[in-house]
This record gives C-alpha cells, sequence and structure tokens, in this order.
C-alpha cells in the first residue's frame, strides 16, 4: 500500500522538533479520523456484474524499486525517493495493467467496474484517469474511509488486487504490510490482501484474481484457501530486484486471468474470506516508528484498543467493515 | 557514497538512522552484513527462479547489459547516472540507446535460430534499471534491481547455451572509456586477468556456457579477445582518452550488433566458441580500488569476509574455491560492502 513510506516524513519533523513532538503526543485523546463523516457514502449503483479492483504498485510488472513507485511530492524527505522519469513511466504502466484487467473481465461478461488506488504514491493517485478504461469509476486520494477497499459493497461480484506485494518480513520485493510489523485475525497472519479480502468477505464479495511477484502468491494462497487466479508478474531475487517479463506479457496474463477469474466467479468456484466473530486483532506497530506515533494509536478511543505491549495492541469487534476504518484511522495516525 | 539503504525503509524494519531522523552527512555507516541483506546471497535461489521460467529445448540467449560501451557513451557523471543519483537528463537517452543495442542483439541471435532471451541489468548508475521495460523485446525476460545475487550474472545456470555482454568497458587500469572493474584495481584466478566480461566468462564457463559476443570500445574488445580467444567483437567507438572517443553512427552499431549477433549463436552450435574453463581449486587475487583501500572499515569488512585471507599488501587479498558461482558471490559480497544503495 505504500503509505507507511510517508510515515517517514512524520517521523523527520518529529526528530527535527523532538519536544514539540513528544509534548503533542502526551496530550490525551488523538482526533477521530477526518474520513469519518464519509463512512456511509456509497458508489452509484450500476446494472451488470460489477467488478471491484485494487490496484497497488509494489507488485506490479517490472517494479522492483521504491523510487519507481514514489511520486517525491508525499514530502520533502520523498524527493529523494523518487525519479520522476521512472514514476512516470511505471504510472502508465499501472494504468495499462488495469485496463488489460478490465478488458478481460468485460469479455466474460462483467458491465461495471469500480477502480480503487490501493497505492499510497501521489498520495493514492497513481492511475491515470485520462488513460483509464473509460466505462470505469476511479476512487482516488487520500485519506478515504476504508483505505484499500473504499466504497466496496455487497453489490459488487467480485474483487481483484493486482500489483500486490508481500506481507511485512516476507522476501518478497518492497515487501510490507500498512503501518505494521504484524498483523493477525483470530491467530491467522494476513498480509493486506487478506486484511482487505476480510473486509469484502464479510459483505458477501469474493476474491477471484490477485497479482504479484512469487512470494506474494505464495503467501495469499496460504491465507486465502478457497483460491483465486494467480497471476506471477516477476519472482523476487532481493527485496529491491526480480526476474521480470515484458510489461506486454503481463498484460496479457491479466487479461486471460481477469476473464477466467469472472467466468469460475460466477460459476461458484471462490468463496467470500470469512472468519469467526468476534474478530480479535492483534498488531504490532512497526518498531521504526516513533514513540509519536505510537502514542497517538492508543489515543484512538473509538476503538477502545487494548495496550498489551510497547507497540502491540489487540483489539476485538464484530464488524470488520470497524476494523478496516482503524487501518484508515491508523493511517491518518501516522501522517498526522 | 550513499551510505543509506533507502530502498529498504519501505519494506522492512531497518537500522534506526535509515529512517531519516539524522542529517545525511552524520549518518552512520550501514553495517549491514551481507548475509542479512536480501538479494545478495541468495544466489542459488535466483538460479532456482529462473530456471523455472526457461525453456527446454531451444537456444537460450543470457544478455548483460552494461552501458559505459554504448554507441556515443563517452562522459560518466552526465551519461551514465538519471538525475535522482547525481547525473543528468541525457541519461534517458542513453537508456533508449541500451535498449536498440539489446534489441539488436536479439533480433540477430533469433535469426541464427536462438529461442529464448534473458536480459541481464549489468549497469549500476541507476541500481540496475537502465532498459526501458515497454520498449525491450517483448520475449524477453529482463532482471532488474539492486541488491541481486552475483550481480552481472544473476541467475546464470546450465540451461543457458551462450552468453553476450553489450556496452562492455575495459578493465580497471586500461586507456578504455570509463574503464574499472567492479570495486577492483585488479582481480586474477590462477594469475589469468580478468575484466568484467572475463569475469562473467568464468562464471558461465564452469556451467558450460560461452560468452559469444562483447561489445564496446576498441580497447575492451581487444583485451576480451586477449583473455577469451576470437569471440565475436564489436567495436563502436575508438577511445582518445577515459572520456573521449571517436564514435560510429549508432544506427552502423545496430546493424553490426545484429550481424554478430547471428554469428556468436551460429558458432556455438558448431561448438566453434567454447566455455572458459579453469583449473580447480581457483585461486582468486584482487586488490580493492585505491579509494576504497584508504577506507579502513571497508578494508576489514572485505577481510573478514567467509573464505577471504590478506594478501601481499593493504587492501589486497586471496581467495581460494572449487566453485566459480561462490567467486561470483564473494564479488558480490564486496559490491554489497563498498556500494550500497
Amino acid at each position: 500500500m505504500g503509505l507507511l513510506v510517508l510515515a517517514r516524513e512524520r517521523l523527520m519533523r518529529c526528530f527535527v522538533g523532538t519536544i514539540l513532538c513528544l509534548t503533542s503526543a502526551l496530550q490525551a485523546q488523538t482526533a477521530p479520523p477526518s474520513s469519518a463523516p464519509f463512512r456511509e457514502k456509497q458508489i452509484p449503483r450500476e446494472a451488470g456484474f460489477r467488478v471491484f479492483i485494487v490496484p497497488d504498485m509494489e507488485g506490479m510488472g517490472s517494479a522492483v524499486d521504491i523510487r519507481e513507485v514514489i511520486a517525491g511530492n508525499e514530502g520533502e524527505r520523498y524527493k529523494e525517493l523518487t525519479s520522476p522519469d521512472y514514476w512516470d513511466r511505471f504510472r502508465l504502466l499501472l494504468t495499462r495493467e488495469v485496463n488489460a484487467t478490465i478488458r478481460g473481465a468485460r469479455s466474460a461478461g462483467a458491465r461495471s467496474f469500480v477502480v480503487n488506488e490501493g497505492h499510497g504514491g501521489n498520495l493514492f493517485a497513481n492511475v491515470l484517469p485520462w488513460e483509464l478504461d473509460s466505462s470505469a469509476i476511479l476512487v482516488r486520494g487520500f485519506p478515504k474511509p476504508l483505505v484499500m477497499v473504499t466504497g466496496i459493497d455487497s453489490s459488487f461480484g467480485t474483487l481483484m488486487f493486482t500489483g500486490a506485494h508481500a506481507n511485512a518480513g516476507s522476501p518478497g520485493v518492497l515487501a510490507h504490510n500498512f503501518a505494521f510489523d504484524s498483523f493477525t485475525v483470530n491467530g491467522n497472519i494476513l498480509n493486506e490482501v487478506g486484511i482487505n479480502a476480510l473486509i469484502a468477505g464479510e459483505l458477501g464479495v469474493s476474491v477471484s484474481l490477485v497479482s504479484g511477484d512469487d512470494v506474494l502468491i505464495a503467501e495469499t494462497q496460504k491465507i486465502v484457501p478457497s483460491g483465486f487466479v494467480a497471476i506471477v508478474t516477476k519472482r523476487a531475487v532481493g527485496r529491491s530486484a526480480a526476474i521480470t517479463y515484458s510489461p506486454a506479457k503481463v498484460r496479457r496474463m491479466l487479461q486471460a486471468g481477469a476473464a477466467e477469474a469472472v467466468r469460475r466467479e460466477r460459476r461458484g468456484d471462490f468463496k467470500p474470506f470469512t472468519m469467526a466473530r468476534p474478530y480479535r486483532v492483534e498488531f504490532k506497530l512497526r518498531q521504526t516508528y516513533p514513540d509519536s506515533i505510537v502514542q497517538a494509536v492508543a489515543g484512538l478511543q473509538e476503538f477502545k484498543l487494548e495496550r498489551k505491549g510497547d507497540r502491540h495492541f489487540s483489539y476485538v469487534t464484530d464488524s470488520a467493515r470497524q476494523m478496516g476504518w482503524l487501518l484508515d484511522a491508523i493511517e491518518e495516525a501516522v501522517l498526522r | 557514497m550513499k551510505p543509506a539503504i533507502m530502498a529498504a525503509v519501505l519494506a522492512v524494519p531497518g537500522p534506526a538512522w535509515s529512517q531519516g531522523q539524522v542529517a545525511r552527512d552524520t549518518m552512520p555507516r550501514d553495517t549491514t552484513p551481507p548475509a542479512a541483506a536480501f538479494g545478495v546471497t541468495e544466489y542459488r535461489l535466483a538460479r532456482q527462479k529462473l530456471e523455472q521460467d526457461m525453456q527446454r529445448g531451444g537456444f537460450s540467449v543470457y544478455i548483460i547489459a552494461d552501458m559505459e560501451g554504448l554507441a556515443g557513451a563517452v562522459r560518466n557523471q552526465t551519461e551514465m547516472r538519471p538525475v535522482s543519483r547525481g547525473g543528468s537528463p541525457q541519461h534517458e537517452r542513453f537508456r533508449q540507446e541500451l535498449t536498440d543495442e539489446v534489441n539488436a542483439l536479439i533480433t540477430g541471435a533469433r535469426a541464427a535460430g536462438a529461442t529464448q532471451f534473458i536480459v541481464n541489468e549489468g549497469h549500476g548508475g541507476t541500481l540496475f534499471r537502465n532498459v526501458l521495460v515497454d520498449r525491450l523485446d517483448p520475449e524477453a525476460i529482463l532482471i532488474r534491481g539492486y541488491p541481486k545475487p552475483i550481480v552481472m550474472s544473476t541467475g546464470m545456470n546450465p540451461m543457458v547455451d551462450a552468453m553476450m555482454i553489450v556496452g562492455a568497458h575495459a578493465n580497471a587500469g586500461s586507456p578504455g572509456i570509463i574503464s574499472h572493474n567492479f570495486a577492483f584495481d585488479s582481480f586474477t584466478v590462477n594469475g589469468k586477468v580478468l575484466n568484467e566480461a572475463g569475469i562473467a566468462a568464468f562464471i558461465g564457463g564452469e556451467m558450460g556456457v560461452p560468452l559469444g559476443l562483447a561489445s564496446g570500445d576498441d580497447v575492451l574488445t581487444a583485451e576480451t579477445r586477449e583473455m577469451l580467444g576470437p569471440i565475436e567483437t564489436v567495436t563502436v567507438k575508438t577511445a582518445f582518452s577515459r572520456s573521449a572517443a571517436a564514435v560510429l553512427p549508432p544506427a552502423t552499431v545496430h546493424r553490426t550488433l545484429r550481424q554478430a549477433a547471428a554469428r556468436a549463436v551460429r558458432r556455438v552450435k558448431t561448438g566453434e566458441l567454447k566455455p572458459l574453463k579453469l583449473q580447480k581449486p581457483y585461486r582468486v587475487r584482487f586488490c580493492l580500488r585505491r579509494s576504497f583501500t584508504e577506507d579502513e572499515w571497508v578494508r576489514k569488512t572485505v577481510g573478514r569476509l567467509e573464505g577471504v585471507a590478506d594478501g601481499a599488501s593493504p587492501g589486497c587479498f586471496v581467495y581460494t574455491s572449487n566453485s566459480a558461482e561462490e567467486v561470483g558471490n564473494l564479488l558480490n559480497e564486496v559490491e554489497w560492502t563498498v556500494l550500497k544503495p
């Protein structure tokens, strides 16, 4: 998802003015997330089979380096983590990957497409609206109530993740997981795909396609047992290095994969990803975050988090959707 | 030298200083050991992963794509690095030239019956991301990024039929354009001097894969023939200093590359071009570049790498092994020590 990069900006400012940050962190309650008033908004209904697509960038074809997925305008620090000639090329390739996915899904009968930016570079605005398939609705910008699945509802026939990356600590290209070093629900380790699949699963929407590097695919097949169409876009040989294929080949694989995904979804091959309630969520914020961010998360009154260790929190809820709101609250706390 | 592993910050909880709270000039040195950095030492994993993507039968060509020896290129600072790494926008034009020259090799090799193409990024100025991914021949597999195991020979395996190196440069100390050799002032195996093309030929040679073609300036092509015998060479420019040359028109170079690549494939098929085999055990002697030798931390860290012993003078080391692949990985660990992203 990439937003944790943005945390570094905040972090730097904190260290520049340490005293100021500590002071504000000690003040009691963290403000509620600014996306809260928008939680009940819905995307206009459309007729026909609906596909919800979440494009991320770290797992897309050819991408291996952070400079290829960061725009450089996220803050002073990010100027060094980008290279416009690279990011610009990759946002066009990203848009073409999404278009290939839509083409494939359409060929199998899908008629309505929502694309929700899943990557935090350029503050969730990487897809080029003018180049995107003209039948798609695009959700872009930050903050947004359910981050990677903002706007999803039970009217969608299926959910697809493109360009996804492996979990924090996995040996995959640019591997990470939101703001966490680890995240489990009822004891099950979840990566970003797993977390969002659970939110969608509660609404009865199942995952039919996942694309990313070989490490992401292998770990997600363990997380989501009912399966999905898997597209290996590259094989990781380092955290920032991979065996890659032509973007044209990756687009062909996505197009064919999306068609197969819709056909199998309509046949009932995939099941919504669900877990027993209540959900017992445990997460550890990244060790690399400063205390001020930990304090801000600890101060999120709305969610009644239990603090089990320095960075270790637990949270019990009957609603995966609320867990999604918590994710946004944490992202906002990290960035505020 | 840039000390931070910024690329890793997104992914893993790195050392505290890499998080941006310390000003760049006061950053302590990154002392991540090679064994702890994913992509430096996983050379067997990389090989297995590439083998999964390779076709059985057919004829596979493994192309190492460097930049100093490209048509037209003479100046390191402006032409070899992008703006984001202290270079200039002119670099972008040479990324296109690199892609054109690689495509020329693929076209030529295909005409002579080659059926699979693996391109391994060999130029570090952009952290091994130079080829324009959407303009490369769509059938090619491209290995890109850094760190990756055995930098210039990532994933090399016995299923490859022939290697080629394009845009190559002359050895450290040779009077060629931007001449150098990894992090070394000298590198020999059993007393034989090897440049970067020679080291690739040595690693692939042990697996039975010959280097069929090398292109670069006149100094590179002459020294590589001396090292490896009469392989196909394409001279794209005549060096007049380390940063001046008489350059041939790029279109001429592309045509010559196509023809030479076709000849190389044919000569490998007939068995005329043979893999470089050296006698085991390999006795490797290398001296670090002088600027690195003056750095005590680098000197000591390299001296502590497994199997490495001090050589005749400070900054020089000896290493003995029965595996060229392991020699390649040692070289990669030295690169990681001196050249973190």
